[in-house]
């Protein structure tokens, strides 16, 4: 038998004209943990989705285990033993651990009563070295916890290859850690890992070799990852040597600069009496990035949702520049110079379906930028729109193509374009640089550190801790929707942000 | 080798296809409606006749469609701008029948000047129809309520309300049938404009479609009506007024309906009865889909759907056919148009799927000996 699990030979894939992968190839060995790093959209996903039978190849060989085979399907998948943990997890919310393995499992493990499946389900969580609670309800887990229910899924499947879409993207660093040391127990106990990531450090710390995408093509093909250095892998990335410094300075702590954002006492319920903000008190002055740092899902979706004004639910007030803006509607307050760059950039800043130009013009619409109520004005739209494409090297589109065919690089720097212009006076930004390659992820960087320089006052939220630490001048943590610190940069460290992080205070 | 198909989403879709999707769609559906109507007897030289010859290009067809052509350019109206937000107002025969019953009511119990009347009348109608959408609207931003539901039960509503003025109150003492009486000839009635029975209510309802065009072409309303209708939260988020813009323009759309309610008492009937409102609803979302929410679109469109219910009088009439006959033949070029569609929005190509015999037995071993794991 071949020591060699999966190989993909000259890979190629297009939707709809658009080629996404060109004669990509993969070598999968038996027990190791093999990274697949890369840019969004170099084609990494594509790649694995082929394999796993979401997509069909157009062209290329799959060989598993010396054989040829063709893969149309996930069950095609699945009977080769070959399993996938998305990014977004498949589990049903209210039901149980159990009932959820038993729903995915039952065609492989025949009709078997819930205890029984439970039961497996647990002796196969010991033997991968977790405990798990089979009868909780999974929407109650930590995403680490639902992790490893998928992991577990995965292997009551019987899959012997695994393949895993940016798992530690939404973990702390204590979570990452358990969940990559559990992949390399994995990979030694014999099974094939695949490890989808655009981390450098988890590709050089725990990875065995590593394999680098740009552009639907293979860069780089199986090089032993102990020991990549950083600087060459992020060259593989993304083509040339990229500085990862910051073109402007930094801003420094300023005490006396005043204060323009103020958040006193906000509080937030659900209908259901949990409290999803506590008492939350934060100032955030003039010429600083204030950095929260936090687990997804500790209050950081409402607290963005609130200073905006999309929260209607909400008690204790919000201050631009010692106005109270509470009661104000949000294009009031983007009059006064509030502006929002979210993570989740098609919900709330930009609308797939409009026009680029319509989307960089949407906001300054209400403003009579573009002409009176009774007549809009759209070729000074498109006219400026054609300077922001010039100006921000916006590529890929023109300013009449649909937001939603624009990258997401590209995307964020039409947004960046909108949001951050003259004007702005406080800037939200939360997580804003997720799920964007390291280019893109520069030119956010720079964009709010320039905001924060023209003299706004930058709330940063992040689940990306390196994110907090680069740019934050002074840095809070959210845990369970209450606020510890803000401390200053040289009072705290990682693993104490760490701490509060995991809600240890 | 076997064969497969395989559908695939189009990045962008050009505007040829859509064209040939659209006219593919009709065509399909007119096929089927044809193969409908011959089985119920109709040859096809019938067909052609009365869909064609008669509803198009005869004098007297012709008048008849301009005259059916008048509540259908106003509802089609009020359907695109409602269905631009993605507002499903299913209850438009409700609206209609509103604004036919507030300008009976006002023509009956002689309300105000009788030099003003028909404008009070008109106005009676265009509130009724706003205030019966209303009600849905504020269910919906207040408290989330569905508007498919609450649209199309208030649409049932205003059946019985009309009814229980017909055979109540409103019934004109001289006859035992549920009509009202008559409108007075001199100032509660739409003029006549020389063409058989169409009355200057088409002029009214292409002032309004010229109105609703500016509105959503060139005012600013329509940039907020599009965006609110691609995304709402979005479109909150960017700081547009989205609850007044809901708000202002669902009511615009109801306005139209009441409106065109007042026209068919006013221009046709000339009395509130039980028939004066049948199948606004379904015509209504046929013309906005066909023009795409287009408001200029909808002025030939809402000819030709007029043209088929003219078709449809003279199939009743010569052929004994139901006129519930034309509602199907709506529906299969609603369905086939939509059907089509799917057929713009994703390719379908054939591929070649190689036959496989699945590898080596894979080992599902539990037990965790990594040893076992790897063959």
């Amino acid at each position: 038998m071949s020591d060699v699990a999966l190989s993909l030979q000259d890979i190629s894939k297009s939707f709809d004209g658009q080629s996404a992968l060109k004669r990509a190839s993969f070598e999968l060995r038996w027990g190791e943990l093999h990274a697949l790093l890369g840019e969004n959209g170099a084609g990494k996903s594509t790649l694995m989705n082929v394999v796993c039978g979401l997509y069909t190849a157009d062209d290329g060989r799959v060989v598993i285990n010396g054989e040829e085979v063709s893969i149309t399907s996930p069950a095609d998948a699945s009977s080769y033993g070959i399993g996938m943990v998305h990014q977004h997890f498949k589990l049903i919310g209210p039901f149980s651990v159990a009932e959820n393995l038993m729903l995915s499992c039952s065609r492989k493990l025949g009709l078997k009563s819930i205890a029984e499946v439970g039961r497996l389900a647990s002796e196969t969580a010991q033997m991968l070295g977790f405990n798990i609670d089979i009868s909780a309800r999974t929407d109650s887990l930590s995403v680490a916890e639902r992790q490893r229910i998928e992991i577990i899924k995965l292997t009551l499947l019987g899959a012997n290859i695994m393949i895993l879409d940016e798992p530690t993207a939404v973990l702390t660093d204590d979570e990452s850690l358990i969940v990559l040391s559990l992949l390399q127990d994995m990979a030694d106990q014999g099974r094939a890992v695949v490890l989808i990531t655009h981390r450098l450090r988890e590709v050089t710390q725990y990875a065995d070799r590593v394999t680098v995408m740009r552009a639907g093509e293979t860069i780089l093909a199986g090089a032993t990852a102990k020991t990549m250095n950083r600087g060459h892998l992020a060259e593989a990335m993304v083509g040339k040597s990229v500085s990862l410094d910051m073109a402007e300075e930094l801003p420094k702590e300023n005490p006396h600069a005043a204060t323009r954002l103020e958040l006193r006492n906000l509080s937030l319920s659900r209908g259901s009496g949990a409290t999803v903000i506590n008492q939350l008190n934060l100032k955030v002055r003039s010429g600083e990035i204030l950095g929260v740092a936090g687990v997804g899902g500790n209050g950081q979706t409402e607290l963005t949702e609130a200073i905006i004004g999309l929260e209607d639910k909400l008690t204790g007030q919000v201050l631009i520049d010692g106005k109270d803006v509470t009661n104000l509607s949000i294009g009031r307050r983007r009059q006064v110079g509030l502006r929002l760059v979210p993570a989740d950039r098609f919900a709330y800043a930009l609308l797939a379906e409009f026009r680029a130009y319509e989307n960089l013009a949407l906001t300054d619409v209400p403003g009579n930028r573009y002409g009176k109520s009774w007549r809009l004005s759209r070729e000074r739209m498109k006219q400026n729109a054609k300077q922001v494409f010039l100006e921000r090297r916006i590529t890929g589109g023109k300013p009449t193509t649909r937001t939603r065919l624009l990258s997401g690089g590209n995307a964020q720097k039409l947004l960046l374009a909108r949001e951050l212009n003259q004007d702005a006076s406080v800037l939200v930004a939360h997580s804003p640089t997720r799920g964007l390659d390291v280019r893109a992820y520069q030119a956010v960087h720079e964009s709010v550190v320039g905001a924060a320089r023209n003299g706004a006052a930058c709330l940063l939220i992040s689940e990306d801790l390196d994110e907090v630490l680069r740019l934050a001048t002074r840095i809070a943590v959210i845990s369970r929707g209450e606020i510890h610190g803000p401390f200053s940069t040289s009072e705290i460290d990682r693993s104490r942000i760490g701490e509060l992080m995991a809600g240890h205070a | 080798m076997r064969k497969r198909l395989v559908l695939m989403p189009r990045q962008n879709i050009p505007f040829w296809l859509n064209a040939v999707s659209l006219a593919t769609g009709v065509g399909l559906g007119l096929t089927f409606a044809t193969a409908l109507l011959l089985t119920t007897g109709v040859d096809i030289e019938g067909i052609i006749n009365e869909f064609i010859l008669y509803s198009f290009t005869s004098q007297r067809g012709l008048a008849q469609t301009v005259t059916k052509a008048t509540a259908f350019l106003l509802v089609g109206l009020g359907s695109a701008v409602a269905l631009k937000l993605r507002f499903w107002n299913i209850g438009i025969d409700g609206q209609v029948w509103l604004g036919a019953i507030a300008a009976a009511g006002v023509a009956i119990h002689d309300i105000g000047d009788p030099s003003s009347r028909l404008v009070i009348m008109a106005i009676a109608a265009i509130i009724a129809g706003s205030i019966w959408v209303g009600i849905p609207v504020v269910l919906k931003l207040k408290l989330g309520v569905n508007e498919v539901i609450s649209t199309l039960m208030l649409s049932y509503v205003a059946f019985l309300i009309a009814q229980h003025l017909l055979y109540g109150d409103w019934r004109d003492p001289s006859t035992s049938f549920p009509v009202s009486s008559g409108f007075d000839v001199e100032t509660e009635r739409l003029k006549r404009i020389g063409f058989g029975h169409a009355h200057s209510g088409i002029w009214l309802a292409l002032a309004a479609a010229l109105i609703v065009s500016y509105l959503m072409l060139v005012n600013r309303f329509g940039f907020y009506l599009t965006a609110i209708g691609i995304n709402p939260k979005g479109a909150k988020a960017a700081g547009l007024p989205v609850s007044i813009v809901i708000v202002v323009a669902v009511l615009i759309a109801g306005g139209l309906c009441g409106f065109a309610g007042f026209t068919i008492v006013a221009g046709q009937e000339y009395r509130l009865t039980q028939y004066v409102v049948h199948g606004y609803t379904f015509s209504a979302i046929l013309i906005a889909f066909l023009a795409r929410f287009n408001p200029i679109a909808v002025i030939p469109i809402s000819f030709i759907v007029a043209g088929l219910f003219t078709a449809g009088d003279t199939l009743k009439t010569f052929y004994q056919l139901p006129l519930s006959l034309i509602l199907v033949v709506e529906a299969l070029i609603l369905g086939t148009v939509v059907a089509v569609e799917f057929l713009a929005r994703y390719k379908v190509s054939l591929v070649l799927k190689r036959t496989h015999q699945p590898s080596a037995p894979v080992d599902h071993n539990l037990s965790g000996k990594s040893n076992q794991v790897v063959p």
